[in-house]
């Protein structure tokens, strides 16, 4: 009886902790990188018609089914708002693509997928795509659409990609980028990149997560020498783009991952 | 009959004039006539009575004022004035058809065995016996025979136009008082052209004509003509049409079948027509890789047909291996651009050189060949620009191009025959200021006066009923299945109004955005030398994205209009000829246009044409300038051995080579005569009819020799004949007087 009280109590004060912990202002002293804006208001021009959209794609997260409590809010929302719309400003800003401020959600459980020819997918490292949604990406890839992935990190969470990729590549190889590849060329002349940390691996001082100390620009080509996947490996450019307003958050980061998701996104209205 | 009643032949009547000998004035007898009728009618408006019938007194001064009209216009001598032929003073031109077809077995005999026949029964003698007689043969060639047991049936084709020409042409030196040509009317050199005609009716030589055989067979199909494109790029869809005509077999079906030598390249189904009915279809087919493709297109012979040998006809293709240059450029990236540049990709015969505008100041360059070609943007020289066949615009407004680009856009189409295709987007057509260019002329549309036509919205689309004979829109060979492939396209992701097409441009399909009617989707015209067109969206690369990944939809259809835009575009120097296959004829007319490198027709160049012959020897012939036409080079040449040959041209300016090209022909022997096997009387008889002579059929010629004396050509004498005592009036004399007296009989007193 007393051990059951104690186990009680001990929760209630946990999820008041949580609870609390969970609101925004509380404390003070937590890292400026806790400020993440989940609430950023919805542009005037968010419904309007335009060429391109930020195509952030919906997948189950590694080791939670999608209908558990837990998939609430997948890996696949990492970054989402800031990300999506800062970045959508700068492609509107330092391109000619007609682009939507607003981001779209596309999954691979309906045919949305197909109107929109470039995809982004945040920490693929934690993806688990059943064989029908693998087997969509990969058709999806082959008619011409192009898939961007970013934000994991490690041996670890490489490994984990790639069982999702095997399942819908199963013939083709994960390839090192070349420097002479037109996707770093197409509009930034992009042949020194560095690795683009995220606000967890500034805040430590080190530009690397887990043992991804290497950032890796690599991708899977289709039969005629076409990037069809674009695999940031060791590097967060979801989370340059979410604090490029940051006067913390160095600025050469963010403007290198401005470049390279314009030229990928470029990339794939061109080849 | 009539000769008897008029006394003179109903062919003195037609060719002669009708006059009255009599010294008296014309006038005279109408003012007797006049009078006697009235003198006649005197008598019986004074006996009217109210309650008498009018009508018995009327007739009885009509048959009386006819009687006493008659013989005053006997008194006045009426006469016939026509001119004949001296007596043995003439010369008849007996012309006899000894082609292959004469040869045809009809009724248990050939056409020459009921020539001979036809011949022999007086008609020469009695002709003999009135004219000097000259026999000739007409085939290939024209000669003269002393005899009809020279003729055989045996010459490889006809040419009638010819032939009489070189007959016709004697009567400078000797009096030709008629020419009688004795054919089936089967001319395989494109009929009696008007010149030829011309010239007979100078000389006044009427021709008569005989006809022999059917005027149709009972079970036959025959090719009338294939038409294909004499040159193609590689590997492209063409189409073949296939005109025919069938006796016999109406409403059974037959294959209609595209051989490249034992290879089937395509093969159909039709229903056959009505008898004599003319029926076009079209075969469609790959034209392969380069090089030279002898076609031969069949309609497959049915059982008890009469003759087979005009079931085949053989066409010539020159493939050519060339890759055309396209620059497309492109105001912004878009998706389009990105699924275009894939499809013409896949296309090894063509090349596209593609920019897009990324930034405000960056164009992306693609396919270029060299680091700075378009480097300065799009070209603003003719060297620059020239060297493309088409041209695409997408999303890039009309005041990018500077004044002089804009002027060299024309030119590229108007005198160098170049392609431009417009397409929709958000800065395209009147939303990027085109309809108020000094280039809007060169549209296939008035675009509308009006910004904001550009609509990223969902819209259906179909075929018009030219877009389903084009091969543009062609996805399927069969008609009926194309149409419904078009009609489950996945929906256009956008689309644009392009306004109002100009007379003279062709709708291929449409678009209908839910309950706003129907707009021009695809359209072309031609426009100078070259084409222009509009494909009035940016959003076909749904085809791609929402269709299965081994559906070609849309790659073919880029690579079809795409192929379409620079087909027709030549290079500077470009030979023809007036077709692909000389059946039975020698003489090949060879036709350069020379150009020089701005594409200005040139007539002072030097201009050759190297001859390849089948058995390998070559020969080389000068082509003169064309003294109507600027640029044009022309010169005949006789292909004598039969087989396939290859014509070469080289233009040069001095030293410099303004271009080549080459051409390729076939001579066959022996084909010609299995065609138009049926008797040509329609030809015979408007040859006759035009020349003042007359169509008779074989048992009537015994009035022959008669009847030609009437004639104004050769030795004649124009002769007043009297035709008071023709037994005709005499006859009318006895009925009016005869029934006047049987009506006043029959009524009493009138």
């Amino acid at each position: 009886m007393r051990l059951r009280t104690v186990f009680v109590s001990v929760f209630i004060l946990l999820s008041l902790w949580t609870a609390l912990y969970a609101q925004r202002r509380f404390g003070g002293q937590r890292p400026w990188w806790y400020d993440e804006d989940d609430d950023m208001p919805i542009p005037p021009d968010a419904k309007e018609k335009t060429e391109y959209a930020f195509a952030r794609l919906k997948y189950p997260s590694y080791g939670r089914p999608p209908d558990s409590i837990w998939a609430m809010r997948g890996n696949w929302t990492i970054d989402w708002p800031k990300a999506d719309r800062h970045f959508a400003a700068g492609v509107r800003r330092l391109t000619r693509i007609h682009t939507r401020s607003m981001e779209q959600f596309v999954d691979l459980d309906s045919d949305e997928i197909y109107n929109w020819p470039w995809i982004y997918a945040v920490e693929s490292g934690h993806w688990q795509l059943t064989d029908k949604q693998a087997a969509k990406l990969r058709d999806y890839l082959l008619r011409g659409g192009f898939l961007m992935t970013d934000d994991f990190h490690g041996t670890f969470e490489w490994e984990i990609m790639m069982q999702s990729m095997r399942k819908v590549f199963p013939d083709r190889a994960v390839v090192d980028l070349d420097n002479r590849d037109a996707i770093f060329h197409v509009l930034y002349n992009l042949d020194s990149r560095f690795q683009v940390p995220g606000v967890a691996a500034i805040s430590q001082g080190v530009t690397y997560e887990y043992d991804g100390i290497e950032p890796k620009w690599r991708g899977i080509y289709d039969d005629r020498g076409r990037i069809m996947v674009a695999i940031c490996h060791n590097m967060d450019l979801g989370d340059a783009w979410e604090w490029a307003d940051n006067p913390n958050y160095p600025e050469k980061y963010a403007t290198l991952a401005y470049r390279v998701g314009i030229n990928y996104i470029l990339y794939a209205m061109t080849h | 009959m009539f000769e008897f009643l008029f006394k003179y032949p109903l062919a003195a009547f037609s060719r002669g004039q009708l006059l009255f000998a009599g010294r008296w004035p014309w006038w005279l007898l109408l003012l007797l006539l006049v009078g006697a009728a009235l003198a006649l009618a005197w008598p019986m408006l004074r006996k009217r009575s109210k309650t008498a019938p009018r009508v018995k007194p009327v007739l009885i001064w009509l048959l009386q004022t006819a009687m006493v009209a008659m013989l005053l216009v006997l008194l006045w001598q009426p006469a016939l004035s026509v001119a004949t032929l001296r007596p043995q003073q003439n010369v008849v031109s007996i012309v006899v058809d000894d082609s292959k077809s004469m040869g045809l077995r009809e009724g248990g005999e050939t056409r020459m065995d009921q020539l001979h026949r036809t011949l022999n029964q007086s008609v020469i003698s009695d002709l003999q016996k009135k004219f000097q007689v000259r026999l000739y043969r007409i085939g290939a060639r024209t000669e003269r025979v002393e005899s009809v047991d020279k003729l055989a049936a045996s010459s490889p084709s006809t040419r009638l136009g010819d032939g009489l020409k070189e007959v016709v042409s004697e009567a400078a030196s000797l009096p030709i008082g008629a020419v009688v040509l004795l054919s089936d009317g089967a001319d395989n050199s494109g009929g009696i052209d008007l010149d030829t005609t011309n010239q007979i009716r100078r000389y006044r030589i009427p021709v008569h004509t005989v006809g022999f055989g059917r005027e149709k067979p009972d079970h036959d199909i025959e090719l009338a003509d294939v038409q294909i494109a004499q040159r193609v790029l590689a590997n492209s869809r063409l189409s073949a049409q296939v005109t025919f005509r069938q006796f016999g077999y109406a409403n059974r079906r037959a294959r209609v079948t595209l051989k490249d030598g034992e290879k089937v390249l395509a093969s159909r189904d039709v229903v056959l027509k009505a008898d004599g009915v003319e029926q076009s279809e079209a075969v469609t087919f790959n034209s392969g890789n380069a090089g030279v493709r002898t076609l031969q297109t069949t309609v497959e012979p049915m059982d008890g047909e009469e003759n087979r040998a005009n079931n085949t006809l053989t066409r010539l293709v020159t493939v050519d291996g060339s890759r055309p240059k396209i620059l497309y450029i492109e105001g912004e990236p878009k998706w389009e651009y990105k699924f275009i540049r894939r499809a013409i990709e896949q296309d090894q015969g063509l090349q596209l050189v593609s920019m897009v505008r990324t930034t405000q100041n960056k164009f992306y360059r693609q396919g270029i060949e060299k680091q700075d070609e378009l480097e300065q943007g799009f070209p603003a020289t003719v060297d620059e620009l020239f060297s493309f066949q088409g041209v695409v615009i997408g999303g890039v407004e009309a005041n990018y191009f500077t004044p002089t680009q804009q002027e060299l856009l024309r030119q590229f189409v108007d005198r160098r025959g170049g392609g431009v295709l417009w397409l929709g987007g958000r800065a395209g057509l009147s939303d990027g200021g085109w309809g108020a260019s000094a280039v809007a002329d060169l549209l296939p549309t008035v675009l509308p006066n009006r910004k904001n036509t550009f609509q990223r919205d969902p819209a259906n689309l179909e075929l018009t009923p030219a877009g389903r004979d084009s091969l543009i829109c062609r996805f399927d060979e069969d008609p009926a299945r194309n149409v419904d492939r078009w009609k489950k396209l996945p929906y256009l992701a956008n689309f644009e109004d392009p306004g109002t097409p100009k007379p003279g441009a062709v709708v291929l399909a449409e678009f209908s955005p839910g309950g706003r009617g129907k707009f021009p989707l695809l359209v072309t015209e031609n426009y100078g030398r070259g084409r222009t067109g509009i494909f009035a969206t940016s959003g076909s690369w749904r085809w791609q994205m929402s269709l299965p990944v081994e559906d070609q939809t849309h790659e073919m259809f880029w690579q079809q209009l795409l192929r379409w835009l620079v087909t027709g575009t030549t290079g500077p120097v470009v030979s023809s000829l007036n077709k692909s296959v000389f059946a039975d004829e020698q003489n090949v007319p060879l036709r350069v246009e020379v150009r020089d490198k701005n594409y200005i027709p040139t007539s002072d160049a030097q201009v050759e044409a190297h001859i390849m012959s089948p058995d390998g020897t070559s020969d080389t012939v000068p082509l003169h300038a064309d003294a109507a036409t600027v640029g044009l080079y022309t010169a005949s040449w006789g292909a004598v051995k039969p087989g396939s040959y290859v014509v070469e041209t080289v233009a040069r300016r001095g030293e410099n080579e303004l271009g080549r090209d080459a051409v390729t022909f076939r001579r066959e022997d022996g084909v010609a005569e299995n065609f138009g096997i049926a008797q040509n009387k329609e030809l015979l008889e408007k040859l006759s009819q035009q020349t003042g002579g007359r169509y008779w059929r074989p048992g009537e010629l015994g009035k022959l020799a008669n009847d030609i004396s009437y004639s104004e050509a050769g030795i004649s004498i124009r002769e007043t004949r009297d035709l008071w005592d023709a037994p005709i009036f005499f006859l009318a004399a006895l009925l009016l007087r005869s029934g006047e007296w049987l009506l006043r009989r029959k009524w009493g007193v009138v």
